[in-house]
């Protein structure tokens, strides 16, 4: 049976309000103006935890996966379920704002960089897993049909990256120079809003968690009733 | 065990070849993908050796898609596949007699698409014949081992099974690349061991998705 | 070869789709050369019974034992589990290697003459009749030589001659020793034939035990 943690929602969210205020506080007042780039850099402290938080949902959705073949409970298939489309919101947006500063940095919107084409790829692979999500009847097998995609696409990642990897030998050392050169309040920017969006990540899969939650339970409900009324 | 497995290709080979169709349906998407993209150069105009290679590849990677689709749904008529999950076969014996017959149905299909290549995008074999056959092959065996594991999972779902479509291309990316990669060092007559990073990713591949096939297949391939 | 002991023993088997119970508390078992006819209304879930018998899904809760391999297990259903575009011999052929049984040609013609289908041997199994694939199904359950045989309304679309030939093949197979587990529909004409019953109604086991005390079809 699902169980849900109102506290927990209400506590990530509650976290997320006061970092995020704080973040957008460090990233427009507190970090100093970046000297080649100007204010374009900013768009790093939304990137960088975007791109590190869809990493994350993507080995979420792994973990899952993994316990829907072992347990079989079907909470973990919900899990699985919400963690992608978490991961997909999220690496949608740090591809939109990584292009963003491909164009400001390189002067091109899209260049093919490990990182990003890793990211692009595995934002197709998530989101078919998506679509085949939202097809699909559901029932036991279908929980194991997609524990056995989340298991595929995950084992898939290291595979993409090595690949886009020797694909472009010479990649530009833009994003290995860059963390290099970050100044002390930088960094501290950098953590708050890697928290900031941590919590607004958590509370967002714990909603949607609970979200589902509840609509199987009213699914079960409802076949109780029918059941009761066809006796 | 093994004459199981090897009797699951084989009867899979037959069942595709009866009626003499065979993977036509594959060959022909090929040739026209094939030649729609030759449409893509003015006359005269050559497509470099990477334009050509990756045609060849996406023209493999759709018939995968079809062969595997055509090998499932051998099990569905009649409900065989209850038969097999019955029959003392290990369940992951069937993902490998399907994976060879397609492998094999696969290389049938490029047998037409590479001389089209040839033709129709001027793509130039020249380089280690021995290295080309190596690299579709280590390829070709990724692409099946992958196709024979999702090819299960769209069994018994109807229309869906095109669906699945939207995921194996993009999880088939580190093998495309390599392919194209291998191949157009190859022609540009790079000695083997200059694509060795290459070759060990594709065996990499390989290798770990069989793995992952032998121990999911179970799951997706059950009796429910 | 006889086998000893019981085939098949299923304790306090219960099954669900999601979070419907199809039934509960079914436990039985099957003795070697005995007939299990299983009976019930439509819906009972006989089918599923016999897939959990079978294996092919795992119960909910209870146990399944087997005493059987699987090399020595036959399945008959209402699918034929025929390959249309391969010919009744070569369907065979197929199973022949995959039971690993090392018949060879003569033999499995042999077998094709038991059910009346020597004669189409060559003919693709796509253009047979029901009653002609059901045969050539019988012949692949003959091939095999089952310890353990389970059968779903096989009869079902077959002529009398068809039903004469299945009838009289496992009156055989019970004599050499098979346990066979038996859905009929028409459970008048089969119960004779059977020497226990099992009875699914309700969602629940309504009875168990010999044939000859079965009280008769629950209302």
């Amino acid at each position: 049976m699902f169980r849900i943690y109102p506290k927990t929602l209400t506590l990530f969210a509650a976290a997320a309000m006061v970092l995020m205020a704080a973040g957008q506080y460090a990233i427009w007042f507190y970090a100093p103006e970046e000297m080649t780039m100007g204010p374009v850099q900013k768009i790093f402290y939304f990137h960088l935890p975007l791109a590190w938080w869809c990493f994350v949902a993507f080995f979420g959705v792994f973990a899952a996966s993994v316990m829907v073949l072992w347990t079989g409970k079907e909470k973990w298939d919900v899990l699985a379920g919400v963690l992608a489309e978490a991961g997909v919101l999220f690496s949608g947006l740090a591809l939109i704002t990584g292009s963003i500063w491909g164009r400001a940095a390189w002067n091109t919107w899209w260049t093919w960089d490990p990182r990003l084409s890793t990211t692009l790829v595995m934002w197709f692979v998530y989101s078919g897993y998506l679509v085949l999500r939202a097809a699909d009847a559901g029932g036991a097998k279908g929980a194991r049909m997609r524990a056995v995609l989340g298991i595929v696409a995950f084992v898939d990642v290291p595979l993409v990256f090595l690949s886009a990897r020797l694909w472009r030998s010479i990649h530009p050392a833009v994003l290995a120079s860059r963390s290099g050169g970050l100044e002390p309040e930088m960094w501290t920017t950098v953590w708050i809003n890697l928290l900031a969006w941590g919590a607004l990540f958590a509370a967002i899969v714990l909603a949607r968690y609970h979200g589902a939650g509840f609509a199987r339970r009213v699914e079960a409900a409802l076949v109780r009733i029918q059941e009761k009324t066809l006796q | 065990m093994r004459a199981s497995w090897l009797a699951i290709a084989a009867k899979d080979l037959r069942l595709a070849f009866a009626g003499g169709q065979g993977p036509v349906q594959a060959v022909l998407l090929g040739l026209l993908l094939v030649f729609i993209f030759s449409l893509s150069a003015a006359p005269g105009d050559r497509f470099s050796p990477q334009q050509a290679m990756a045609i060849f590849w996406l023209c493999s990677s759709f018939a995968v898609v079809l062969i595997f689709s055509l090998l499932f749904r051998f099990e569905e008529e009649n409900d065989t596949a209850t038969a097999l999950l019955l029959s003392p076969l290990p369940v992951q014996g069937l993902w490998l007699g399907k994976t060879l017959a397609g492998l094999v149905l696969l290389v049938l299909c490029q047998v037409f698409f590479f001389p089209a290549a040839l033709v129709f995008l001027g793509l130039d074999p020249g380089g280690s014949p021995g290295g080309l056959v190596l690299m579709v092959l280590g390829v070709d065996l990724g692409l099946c081992i992958l196709g024979g594991l999702i090819g299960a999972m769209g069994h018994g779902q109807g229309a869906k099974d095109a669906l699945l479509t939207i995921i194996v291309f993009p999880l088939q990316v580190p093998l495309l690349l390599g392919g194209i990669r291998i191949g157009v060092g190859l022609m540009q007559g790079l000695p083997l061991a200059d694509l060795g990073e290459w070759f060990g990713l594709v065996l990499a591949f390989d290798a770990v998705f069989s793995g992952a096939a032998l121990f999911l297949f179970p799951h997706v391939f059950r009796g429910e | 070869m006889m086998a000893s002991g019981t085939l098949l023993d299923l304790r306090a088997v219960s099954h669900f789709f999601g979070s419907r119970l199809i039934f509960k508390g079914v436990s039985c078992v099957l003795e070697p050369a005995s007939i299990m006819l299983v009976a019930g209304p439509n819906g009972a879930g006989k089918s599923t019974l016999l897939k959990i018998m079978a294996g092919l899904l795992p119960p909910r809760s209870g146990s399944v034992q087997r005493r059987v391999e699987d090399r020595a297990m036959a399945f008959m259903g209402h699918q034929t589990f025929v390959y249309p575009a391969l010919s009744a011999l070569g369907n065979l052929e197929f199973w022949n290697r995959v039971y690993g049984r090392g018949l060879d040609d003569a033999g499995l013609l042999g077998l094709l003459e038991r059910v009346g289908l020597k004669g189409f041997a060559l003919e693709a199994a796509g253009t047979f009749s029901r009653g002609m694939a059901q045969r050539l199904s019988l012949a692949r359950v003959l091939l095999v030589e089952p310890q353990l045989l389970f059968l779903d309304e096989p009869s079902t679309g077959l002529d009398t001659a068809s039903q004469a030939l299945l009838h009289a093949e496992l009156e055989s197979a019970r004599t050499r020793g098979a346990g066979i587990v038996w859905i009929s529909h028409d459970l008048e004409r089969d119960l004779g034939r059977a020497d226990t019953v099992l009875q699914l109604s309700g969602r629940s086991m309504t009875y168990f035990g010999p044939a000859g005390e079965f009280p008769g079809v629950a209302a």
